[in-house]
């Protein structure tokens, strides 16, 4: 099977975020750049296909430079090669112009049987390029799947589950399809020492987006970015010795905490 | 190209028209469809569905297309896709929302790309700028961030909505029904949904309801969600989980709030035995009133609540539990 898996690179959320001077994007001065999280659980399933049913593992990511260190980690995880669209900024990208040119480049890759994705990114968070991708393609895709129940090449499907609200759906699809990864759908493999060394070694083609025709490819502007201010009242209700409520302190704090919550919250 | 703005209703599995429909309409009401100078249409998609007409006009829709279709009934992304895009491109609105639901995030991405259009995903505040194009306000960055984004010049402008973060308010009309009939093929229809699982369930839904009571992986058992229950079904709430505790299969995973689950925005949110990471506050860190009960004293949550009580659950929850029920007799 040829698998691909497309790959993103993205700041480190759990850092603390500070708005850009221009204020319209994230200063990200020293900021640490991760593989996507979501796409960790993208390379995983896009390994244990491989695993399963033989082939190859290609990963795409668009990118300035440094997204190289995120290819080479899906590489040190297993998979076999890579392609880098290299896009150092151009100002007019937004979410539409990136799902179409890495739609296109995977195009010119061609023969490929299945396609991996994560749910979303988490800085930008936008939510649509898998899905966009799997649409440019003209293949099916299956959105926030959380269990690949089977992948058959030879009668030429898939079968994923999905959760909906209050239930779940199982859904077939004919292959070659898009399936895009929420978490917990498996357990990402950690990159091993020989991992490391061997993705050093692995094929990884450059393209430039500079190649590409942009113009007017843009659908959507990010004008100004606030960061929310919420202030929270910080009341908690502590223990007279350690910091735990005991005893008959317990009854008092419930009754304690129900009056704040009636008369000060006005809550409940 | 029309002035219309669009309201694609999300339906629930039992066919009922899902909260955020009625928020949506109300919201692009009151922002868009006034400045915009377009109608305000709702859309039904699926089978036997037009006798939903009357309630999106109960909402302010005055006119509503209806795509009824054998090979909708069940949602499925294909059906779904083909019958959104092929009613755009006949009829070219301007504008085209939907809740920020399971189903909104399968299949908008795919109609907005396969009509060229730019989209949105769960928008928090929608408007209109002085050149009529649409402008959106949503979270980003684990919610840390709030980017406004304003449409270029391209058509139509598409946008899901986050569930709850709009008042569904009345404005009775009565629609005149649009037959929208779209050709589909059985043959287009790719992916097949070959089972729906539903439980149902008495409790409110996490999205739409105003309290919610939500436990983490300090409850230790699938039994002892029981506590969370208890206080949920007294308080009126919904019941929510943390990723570590669905993960230890204490409760399904429909009960996930944060990044990877449902987006809740209640009035009262209270968060039991859950340590406040960012994954899961960046699905419940809007909520108005955040209440922490937690045995460690650093527990991150205790750095972003409005109460709280250091305390074991098993010794908390209880008698809270019992004052609550307590009040709720009383009045
Ligand atoms: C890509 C990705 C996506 C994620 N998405 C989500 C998501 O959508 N939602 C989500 O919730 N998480 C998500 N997570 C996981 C997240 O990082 C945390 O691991 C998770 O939220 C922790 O859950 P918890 O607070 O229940 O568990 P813990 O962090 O283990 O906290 C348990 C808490 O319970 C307290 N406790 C234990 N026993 C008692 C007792 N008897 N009485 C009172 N308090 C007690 C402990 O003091 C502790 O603070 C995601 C992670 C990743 C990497
Ligand atoms: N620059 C990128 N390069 C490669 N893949 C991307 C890129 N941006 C997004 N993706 C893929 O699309 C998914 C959804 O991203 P998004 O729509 O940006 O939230 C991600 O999890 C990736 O799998």
């Amino acid at each position: 099977m040829k698998i691909l898996v497309i790959v993103s690179q993205t700041q480190d959320t759990e850092a603390k975020i500070k708005v850009s001077a221009a204020g319209n994007s994230i200063d990200t001065e020293g900021m640490k750049w991760i593989m996507n999280p979501y796409d960790e659980f993208a390379v995983e399933e896009a390994i244990q296909t491989k695993e399963k049913h033989g082939g190859e593992v290609v990963v795409v990511s668009m990118g300035p430079a440094r997204v190289v260190e995120t290819i080479r980690q899906a590489l040190a995880m297993g998979a076999d090669s890579a392609l880098h669209i290299l896009d150092e900024g151009s100002p007019d990208m937004d979410s539409f112009a990136m799902g179409k040119i890495i739609a296109g480049e995977i195009r010119k890759l061609g023969g490929f049987d299945i396609v991996f994705t994560g749910m979303k990114i988490i800085d930008e968070e936008s939510g649509q390029v898998g899905v966009q991708i799997a649409e440019e393609l003209g293949i099916p895709h299956v959105s926030l799947v959380s269990k690949v129940i089977e992948i058959n090449p030879s009668a030429n499907k898939a079968v994923c589950q999905k959760e909906i609200d209050g239930g779940h759906m199982v859904v077939e699809v004919p292959l070659p399809c898009l399936i895009t990864c929420p978490d917990a759908m498996n357990e990402p493999r950690y990159a091993s020492l020989p991992g490391i060394m061997k993705a050093k070694k692995k094929p990884l083609t450059e393209v430039k987006v500079s190649d590409t025709n942009l113009d007017g490819l843009a659908r959507v502007k990010t004008v100004e970015i606030k960061v929310p201010q919420i202030e929270r009242k910080l009341r908690i209700i502590k223990g007279q010795d350690g910091p735990m409520v005991k005893g008959a302190e317990v009854e008092k704090s419930a009754e304690e905490l129900i009056k704040l919550l009636r008369e000060e919250a006005k809550v409940i | 190209m029309s002035n219309e703005v669009w309201v694609v209703a999300d339906l629930k599995i039992d066919g009922s028209v899902r909260q955020v429909t009625f928020e949506a309409l109300s919201e692009a009401r009151k922002k868009i469809a006034g400045k915009l100078g377009g109608e305000l249409c709702g859309v039904l998609i699926g089978s036997g569905v037009s006798g939903h007409a009357a309630e999106l006009g109960k909402y302010g829709a005055e006119k509503v297309y209806v795509v009824d279709n054998e090979l909708l009934k069940d949602f499925n992304t294909e059906g779904y896709t083909i019958a959104l895009s092929e009613l755009i491109k006949k009829h070219s609105p301007a504008v085209v929302i939907a809740g920020n639901t399971v189903f909104g995030q399968d299949y908008f991405p795919a109609v907005a790309a396969r009509v060229g259009a730019g989209v949105t995903m769960d928008a928090i505040e929608i408007d209109l700028t002085n050149d009529k194009k649409l402008k959106i306000k949503r979270f980003s960055h684990s919610s840390k961030a709030i980017p406004t984004q304003v449409f270029l010049d391209h058509h139509p402008m598409m946008t899901t909505v986050r569930p709850n973060s709009f008042k569904a308010v009345e404005d009775p009309k009565t629609p005149e029904v649009v037959d929208g009939a779209v050709t589909i093929n059985s043959g287009d229809i790719k992916s097949k949904v070959i089972e729906i699982k539903t439980k149902g369930s008495d409790r409110p839904e996490l999205t739409e309801a105003e309290r919610v009571v939500s436990g983490g992986r300090g409850l230790g058992s699938e039994e002892n969600f029981k506590y969370i229950y208890q206080l949920a079904d007294m308080l009126g709430a919904a019941a929510g989980a943390t990723r570590a505790a669905v993960d230890a299969g204490y409760c399904p995973y429909d009960m996930q709030v944060g990044q990877t689950g449902k987006a809740v925005s209640p009035n009262l949110y209270i968060a039991i035995a859950i340590s406040g990471s960012v994954q899961h506050f960046a699905g419940m860190g809007s909520s108005k009133v955040i209440v922490a009960i937690n045995k460690d004293p650093e527990a991150p949550i205790f750095q972003k609540c409005d109460y709280g009580i250091v305390g074991d659950l098993f010794d908390v929850l209880p008698p809270f539990t019992e004052k609550v029920r307590a009040l709720v007799s009383q009045s």
